[in-house]
């Protein structure tokens, strides 16, 4: 059994989802940020992952042979085109001539539902993890 | 000699202990893809292998099937599916292992002439 290949899958799942935990505390983080670097507002963060296809010999090899398993990877970070939330505040330093100041669209409900998510999908990762472990201590067992 | 005492048993539970680590590292693969869209679940396919090893032809290798009548990803939903199938792969790995373990005592029984 290739107990390394078995570990480096389930890491890079807990990889993927540590990284969407990350967005997610920044989106939260700037739920009430009226401006960014590049003046149009802040924008909810949504990481989009896929499975690994690795251009490598053994991953090559391992896809002629059939599907590979090399985990997940990270492929991109996008922003969603959310509306601002606006907010009538008057004698706020970034509001409008009409008094409202925009607030990113970010929904903390949405945002509570993908960490807990990742979060969920983290422990998944972890039990995969522990039964490798398991097996391959097992396995030193053949014999004694 | 050794293959005669072990027979068909220890070449089955060998080929059977490698489809159990393929099938684990398939599970560990279906569970760090619950969120990649359009990710096609793994399986392995072994068990039809048997027969022919019992009809006395030469197995093949356990080999990667992809699940295509599942949904593609992302599936969150399915990972209590995969941690059973986790939980089930282990346990059988772990009574495979407790099965060659026996065999081999068989072997050494034999091989001590029954004297302790």
């Amino acid at each position: 059994m290739d107990y390394l290949q078995a570990f480096a899958i389930s890491a890079s799942g807990m990889a993927v989802e540590k990284a969407r935990v990350d967005l997610t505390a920044v989106n939260l983080a700037n739920a009430q940020s009226t401006r960014s670097a590049d003046g149009i507002g802040v924008r909810p963060l949504r990481l989009v992952s896929a499975a690994r296809s690795g251009t490598d010999f053994p991953a090559l090899l391992a896809g002629a042979a059939g599907a590979s398993l090399q985990g997940a990877q990270i492929v991109s970070i996008t922003t969603l085109a959310t509306p601002p939330r606006l907010v009538f505040e008057p004698g706020h330093p970034d509001a409008d001539e009409n008094g409202f100041v925009a607030y990113p669209g970010i929904n903390p409900v949405a945002e509570m539902i993908n960490m807990l998510t990742a979060v969920r999908a983290y422990e998944a990762d972890v039990a995969a993890l522990n039964a490798a472990k398991a097996m391959a201590l097992r396995t030193l067992q053949i014999g004694g | 000699m050794i293959n005669a005492i072990e027979g068909l048993g220890a070449s089955m539970v060998k080929l059977a202990l490698d489809a159990a680590a393929l099938r684990h590292q398939a599970i560990a693969n279906n569970i760090a893809n619950l969120h990649s869209p359009g990710y096609v679940p793994l399986a392995v396919s072994f068990e039809s292998q048997l027969e022919a090893l019992r009809r006395g032809q030469a197995p093949g290798k356990p080999e990667l099937v992809e699940q295509l009548d599942r949904a593609p990803g992302p599936r969150p939903q399915d990972a209590d599916m995969e941690m059973v199938a986790l939980a089930e792969n282990t346990i059988h790995y772990q009574a495979l292992i407790k099965g060659i373990g026996t065999q081999l005592a068989i072997l050494s029984a034999v091989a001590s002439d029954q004297r302790r």
